[in-house]
């Protein structure tokens, strides 16, 4: 329990530094969050408009793509405010820099330190109404799910995270080997959005490959159809056993990777 | 001319020195129309109707795949950032000292950045295409067509002068990326990138109609799809113009008064 109150405290100093550090440039700071707030609204009129000429996407109605809308960016905002941009761009470029090594001596987790040195608080700010539209989404719902479809609902996008960190950390490590990882990050934040939708829309091939390859499905369509109380308990067991594999595996490849860590730099 | 000729050459040799990662942002643009085109490909299919908005399903797939290729390749490859960069880094005494204006060659990296990235996507696209080809609509006319190439031009154009606005902002303040962001944002959906404005309520449309983003790819794939006729096309063209020359304008005015207070901070 002390490591963990140990590293709280460290994280909540990391955030505590993060806001000091952007909040340096205050209108680009604010200029930021309206921008997210922008393109959350614009995208909200992107499903409104759709609903307008069509009363289902497959089988989902208006109000469900609307939680499926902002389970998704409820999950995004997380990983940008912790891990993500840490680990898909600072790290790949602090490997070839060799700025790794200052990381390395530190008395901490190397992979916590990595994970966590620069939390966004521009997302965190951005997060927060995206957090008072999933209450508006519930309350069109009618809050029509048992506590058990919550308890599963909040497990699963826990979940999602976890899955997501594996997932980050995966093309990260590649950073190791290769210096153009960078190009690879950027497809997987373009593949992240099709979280956003349905994945009905997919078919045949595309449909496997988002299931069971890259199950990006496990993002928000399984916590929003655990709430909706419109998926078989064993989409949760293999969402659960899915993350796992890929969790074990990310850590695996990681300790490889520091292994081969060269520590080149100028 | 030679000058510019090798500025714009320079551009296309920086871009293929990390070739991975220029592959991997080509794939990484095309994923992003597929995802979109996807998602119509099932909404019409579970519609009642063949016509949704006034397009059917194989305008809409043309519509988004053109809207993606001129999202990805021309409107997002700027070198605006590199404006902003110099300002800020104080790089840009060094190109003060040469013999071409510090603006003409960031107008002419951008023009490069572009048709590098469009050329080159283009080629990438062709798979796309093949792979929806039977849903593909070709150009309603020849004239439609040579309007339609004339008018991803002038959306180049426009967009340049409209971020090189926003990025000699950095003149003034510390860091323009949060204004270039949120006016990408915007243009991304009031452009139409996402879905033809068409689809958004009434209100919606007068507003976004008002705004210079509807000529970047709305203007730009209504013209290839015939949705304009031939004869009302050049006025569209001159309401571009003036959006084109009056950024162009604003654009002389800022770095003319930025330059004058430039304090060459930095190395």
């Amino acid at each position: 329990m002390d490591g963990f109150s140990r590293y709280l405290k460290l994280f909540l100093l990391l955030i505590k530094i993060g806001l000091m550090r952007q909040m340096t440039y205050r209108p680009h700071f604010f200029m930021m969050i309206a921008g997210k707030l922008i393109r959350m609204g614009l995208l909200f009129f992107f499903f409104q408009a759709i609903f307008l000429k069509v009363h289902r996407i497959g089988e989902w109605t208006y109000d469900q793509v609307l939680l499926l809308f902002a389970t998704f960016h409820i999950v995004d905002y997380l990983i940008s405010i912790t891990f993500h941009r840490n680990l898909a761009f600072h790290l790949p470029r602090r490997i070839q820099t060799g700025e790794l090594d200052s990381r390395m001596v530190l008395p901490v987790n190397l992979l916590f330190i990595v994970s966590f040195e620069e939390t966004d608080l521009i997302d965190f700010f951005s997060f927060l109404p995206s957090l008072g539209f999933l209450g508006y989404v519930f309350y069109r719902l009618e809050f029509a799910f048992s506590w058990t479809q919550a308890v599963a609902y909040a497990l699963l996008l826990v979940n999602a995270l976890f899955f997501l960190f594996a997932v980050v950390l995966i093309i990260a490590t590649i950073s190791f080997w290769t210096t153009q990882s960078y190009g690879l990050a950027r497809i997987f934040d373009n593949l992240l959005k099709i979280g956003r939708y349905p994945l009905d829309i997919f078919e045949g091939f595309w449909k496997v490959v988002f299931i069971y390859f890259l199950p990006l499905v496990l993002i928000a369509q399984i916590p929003s159809q655990a709430l909706l109380e419109t998926l078989s308990p064993d989409y949760v067991l293999f969402a659960f056993g899915v993350t796992g594999v890929f969790l074990i595996f990310a850590l695996v490849f990681w300790k490889i990777g520091i292994k081969n860590y060269l520590s080149a730099s100028t | 001319m030679t000058k510019f000729w090798s500025v714009f050459k320079l551009v296309w040799i920086e871009r293929l020195v990390y070739r991975v990662n220029f592959f991997l942002e080509i794939l990484s643009g095309i994923l992003s129309s597929l995802i979109v085109v996807f998602l119509w490909v099932a909404i019409y299919r579970g519609a009642t109707r063949e016509v949704i908005g006034g397009y059917s399903i194989g305008e809409m797939v043309t519509y988004l795949l053109g809207a993606g290729l001129i999202y990805s390749f021309i409107l997002t490859t700027a070198e605006n950032p590199e404006t902003s960069q110099s300002i800020q880094d104080g790089t840009l005494s060094t190109l003060l000292l040469q013999p071409i204006s510090p603006y003409a060659i960031w107008f002419v990296r951008d023009l490069g950045s572009k048709a590098f990235f469009f050329i080159l996507g283009l080629s990438g696209y062709v798979v796309v295409f093949f792979f929806f080809r039977q849903y593909l609509v070709l150009s309603a006319s020849l004239g439609h067509l040579l309007f339609f190439l004339l008018s991803m031009i002038l959306a180049a154009l426009l967009q340049f002068f409209l971020f090189e606005a926003l990025s000699l902002l950095a003149f003034w303040v510390e860091n323009t990326y949060g204004i270039r962001f949120t006016v990408r944002v915007i243009m991304e959906v009031v452009g139409g990138a996402i879905i033809p404005l068409s689809f958004f309520p009434q209100i919606l449309q007068k507003l976004f109609l008002l705004l210079p983003f509807s000529y970047l790819i709305y203007l730009p794939m209504r013209i290839y799809l015939g949705k304009i006729p031939l004869d009302e096309v050049p006025l569209e063209f001159l309401k571009e113009g003036v959006w084109i020359v009056g950024l162009a304008l604003l654009n002389m005015m800022i770095w003319k008064k930025g330059i004058r207070q430039y304090v060459a901070m930095g190395d």
